[in-house]
């Protein structure tokens, strides 16, 4: 019994740092209507960035927040600046290749500076926390609260602001949105940076408990597309509730079914998403049928 | 009533580059140029190259009746190219049918199952039915690596490389040529049917505006799926041959996103849509990227992946509609028939 | 003689908005219905149910005598029923002919006969020029035109014309209306969505008038202009009722 509660407290725990990194995703997905298939790619340089920041500085990876995330702000804006902009006035297959190129592209650059050695920070807590008979690595716990505070932020951000009434205005119409006067190429620039930056926040959180390495970033874009689709495109709380469901998933299936099979019961969930529930938990009505910009 | 146009005679229904729905001499003279290519033995360094390019060429065809004509543009066909290859593989070693008749029930297998993921992404479109396809692969390749009593598991699968003609072990390369080249041709064949029939103008109607072809009588979850089940099918046989010419089945390559990746990219730098875009298109990229491979593979590992991934991007922004649509560009405006 | 199309208590609600309120009225082979009502009406998705676009939320639908309610729009098709477009859904990449021989598949198996019913139905609409260009070109006018196309291609029993009137000039208004009083004496039945009130006005034999999603007048149209409920709908917004 004690066995399954450890479990299910280290999915949640998991799944909100799955969350944290899929919640860029999510925006980019509901306000460009655009897949970044280079979202692992954009993880895996912001985690070489906090790990370098790290070593360099000698200080605690969760430091680096304060240079990777402007950091990966602006690389966000320039890759759309020179990239995804132009793609996206084409058929929507180029902004399908242009990412997917790209991802291939920022892996093998990686490789060629960073070879493919793994890189490490060295634990930052001495050992796990225990409540109640349960352990949980201090890591871990951190990441969760980072996570639910970033949510909670955003959602005042994207409630209370203009800015974010903007960015809702646009994922639900955008050519309303542009006839009231939203600058939407301007915001398409804001949420694909600002997605970027989250990523680079998750991987503040995420170097002290994973290496890091030029295809890491395959690793966990399955697992954030899996978690925007279960949420439903462009929803953040569905982000969250999508990376729980994830990462219960992953720590009972690990456990129980040889962890080969853990990858495949995600890919099996996704697909049963896709049957019966294509527009998420919590999806605008409609969405999967939308396709892309249209 | 405006009198019906006389129909031109058949030499002069042959244009002079690509169009839709006429052959071209721009087409016919590829194509003989592969036939001499073969028939004449030329070229014995780069055989290895011109057997890919041909048999990427028909991959590229057969994924085009998808992804082209129908518009549904699908990640996952390495799923289809390894049921092929792993369906008649596993006949000839372990129940001894000639891969002669396994190439066929490897299609069958294969257009079951892209019957069955047309069904699974039927009220999806665009991104979602992009991820449902790469899901629907990885499901596939999973199960390819873990079911090792039947596939081999991660060691894959070997064929004796015993020459036997009987079984789809051929001696030389340029039989091997030829045998892929049958197959480029017959997938051409098919494209250039579909064009001009029934069935091919649905595909087009439900990928230029699925309302619209509803409206019009068309079902368009049954055309999905004869499109997918066609494609999967074409591409499922491509996996026969691929593992008759390598004779080794390796399940991290053989159903991985990288190949299904492709499948797509040549179409799309081809020109999609188009009989003779995905031909261009691996005949351009097959030889560029073993190139690429051989020279620069070793210099520094993954430069040549930075140089084609960096092409590829350009490409895409450049020249959205592949070589076909530049090509089509260059055509004087016809006067109109 | 049994009507060709009937609507029986219809209703469609959407969330909390009942579009369609219990909505009734009957189509005989051979009528030109004009359906007409102030934006919002609710004409769009009555006309819609009766495409098989979406089921009614209630109520039934009656083609020639066989319940087709909630029966999907490709099955209404080949039921007989052809449908315009609001805003035109043409096939981008293929040419003004291929548009029409998608629709004229339905009725010819080949492609030599589908294009042949193709030629004469472009040719009936003055669109013979523009067999050979791609739709992507077209004018919004010449769009129309070509949804009309597509639908008389299906030579159907029933068609549902949906404000096929919008956006066109007055000269472009008057062949329009020719092509479509002609329908009738074709064995074609017409229901008629339009915003471009004298056009119908003159050539309906019979109308119905919606507002907020509940018929609110039926008969010639000079007996509907009359009815001061249909003013009264109307009152505020610019029509030529004559």
């Amino acid at each position: 019994m004690n066995t399954i509660f450890q479990l299910v407290i280290s999915g949640l725990l998991i799944g909100s740092v799955y969350a944290l990194m899929s919640i860029g995703l999510t925006l980019i997905f509901g306000v460009l209507r655009v897949v970044n298939f280079a979202h692992g790619e954009f993880l895996m340089i912001a985690m070489y960035g906090v790990w370098a920041f790290s070593r360099l500085l000698g200080l605690n990876p969760y430091f680096a927040a304060i240079a990777v995330v402007p950091a990966m702000f602006l690389f966000g804006a320039l890759v759309y600046r020179i990239v995804i902009g132009a793609a996206l006035a084409k058929p929507h297959l180029v902004v399908v290749f242009a990412t997917m190129g790209l991802s291939i592209f920022l892996q093998n650059v990686a490789l060629m500076a960073m070879t493919a050695d793994l890189r490490d920070v060295p634990p930052i807590f001495a050992r796990s926390i225990s409540i109640g008979g349960i352990f949980i690595k201090g890591e871990l716990l951190l990441g969760f609260i980072v996570t639910l505070l970033c949510t909670v932020i955003l959602q005042w951000v994207i409630k209370h602001t203009f800015l974010g009434k903007a960015i809702r205005a646009t994922v639900q119409d955008g050519e309303a949105a542009k006839l009231m006067g939203i600058a939407v190429p301007r915001i398409f620039l804001i949420t694909f940076a600002a997605g970027s930056a989250l990523v680079g926040l998750a991987a503040c959180v995420m170097v002290p408990l994973f290496s890091v390495f030029p295809t890491v970033g395959l690793n966990f874009v399955l697992i954030a597309f899996v978690i925007v689709v279960l949420g439903g495109m462009g929803s953040i709380e569905g982000a969250l509730l999508g990376g729980f469901c994830v990462g219960v998933v992953q720590s009972v299936s690990a456990y129980y079914v040889a962890p080969a099979f853990g990858q495949l019961f995600f890919f099996l969930l996704f697909l049963l998403v896709m049957i019966f529930r294509p527009n998420g938990l919590f999806g605008q009505k409609g969405a999967a049928t939308l396709g892309m910009n249209e | 009533m405006t009198a019906m146009p006389a129909k031109p005679g058949l030499l002069q229904q042959i244009s002079g580059l690509p169009q839709r729905g006429h052959m071209s001499w721009f087409e016919i003279i590829l194509l003989a140029i592969c036939v001499a290519w073969v028939a004449f033995g030329i070229a014995p360094t780069f055989q290895d190259v011109v057997v890919l390019s041909f048999l990427f060429a028909g991959l590229a065809l057969a994924w085009n009746i998808a992804g082209g004509c129908a518009g549904l543009i699908s990640f996952g066909h390495a799923a289809f190219f390894g049921i092929g290859a792993y369906t008649s593989t596993i006949l000839f070693l372990n129940y001894n049918v000639t891969p002669w008749i396994g190439i066929f029930v490897g299609a069958v297998a294969a257009a079951v199952a892209g019957a069955v993921l047309s069904l699974i992404c039927a009220r999806l479109k665009g991104p979602f039915f992009i991820l449902s396809s790469l899901a629907f692969a990885e499901v596939a390749r999973i199960i390819a690596l873990n079911w090792s009593s039947v596939t081999g598991g991660a060691e894959g699968l070997s064929i004796p490389p015993v020459p036997d003609l009987a079984n789809m072990v051929l001696g030389s390369k340029t039989a091997y040529e030829a045998l892929t080249l049958v197959y480029l041709l017959a997938a051409y064949a098919m494209t250039r049917w579909l064009e001009a029939s029934r069935f091919g103008f649905y595909l087009f109607a439900i990928r230029d505006n699925d309302e619209a072809a509803a409206a019009a009588g068309i079902n368009p979850l049954m055309v999905r799926s004869a499109a997918m089940a066609l494609s999967a099918a074409l591409t499922g046989m491509g996996g026969t041959l691929f593992a008759q010419y390598f004779l080794y089945l390796d399940p991290t390559y053989v159903i991985s996103p990288e190949l299904s990746f492709q499948f797509a990219l040549l179409p799309a730098v081809g020109g999609l849509g188009t009989a003779v875009g995905p031909i261009l298109g691996s005949f351009l990229i097959t030889p560029l990227s073993e190139l690429l491979r051989a020279n620069l593979g070793n210099a520094a590992a993954g430069l040549h992946l930075v140089i084609y991934s960096a092409g590829l991007i350009v490409v895409m922004l450049y020249f959205p509609s592949g070589i076909a649509g530049a090509l089509e560009k260059l055509k004087p405006r016809r006067p109109q028939r | 003689m049994t009507a060709l199309l009937e609507v029986q208590n219809v209703s469609r609600t959407f969330g909390a908005t009942r579009a369609v309120d219990n909505v009734s009225f009957a189509v005989q082979p051979g009528e030109l219905l004009g359906l007409i009502g102030p934006n919002g009406a609710g004409k769009s998705t009555l006309f819609n149910l009766i495409a098989g676009v979406m089921p009614p939320s209630g109520g039934q639908i009656i083609l020639d005598g066989t319940k087709v309610t909630g029966r999907k729009s490709y099955k209404m098709a080949r039921a007989g029923v052809a449908r315009t477009f609001q805003i035109p859904k043409p096939y981008r990449q293929l040419s003004v002919i291929e548009n029409v021989m998608i629709s004229a598949f339905l009725r010819e198996r080949s492609v030599t006969a589908a294009r042949d019913l193709a030629d004469v139905t472009l040719s009936d609409l003055g669109l013979a020029p523009y067999r050979d260009r791609p739709a992507s070109e077209l004018t919004v006018g010449l769009l129309k035109r070509l949804e009309v196309a597509r639908a008389l291609a299906m030579q159907p029993k029933l068609v549902l014309f949906d404000e096929i009137m919008a956006g066109l000039t007055p000269t472009e208004v008057g062949a329009m209306t020719e092509i479509v009083a002609s329908l009738p004496a074709r064995g074609i039945t017409v229901i008629w969505v339009e915003h471009v009130l004298y056009a119908i006005m003159k050539t309906a034999t019979r109308m119905v008038v919606i507002n907020r999603g509940s018929v609110i007048a039926e008969g010639t149209p000079a007996e509907v202009a009359r009815d001061p409920l249909v003013v009264k709908a109307y009152l505020g917004e610019e029509m030529q009722l004559a």
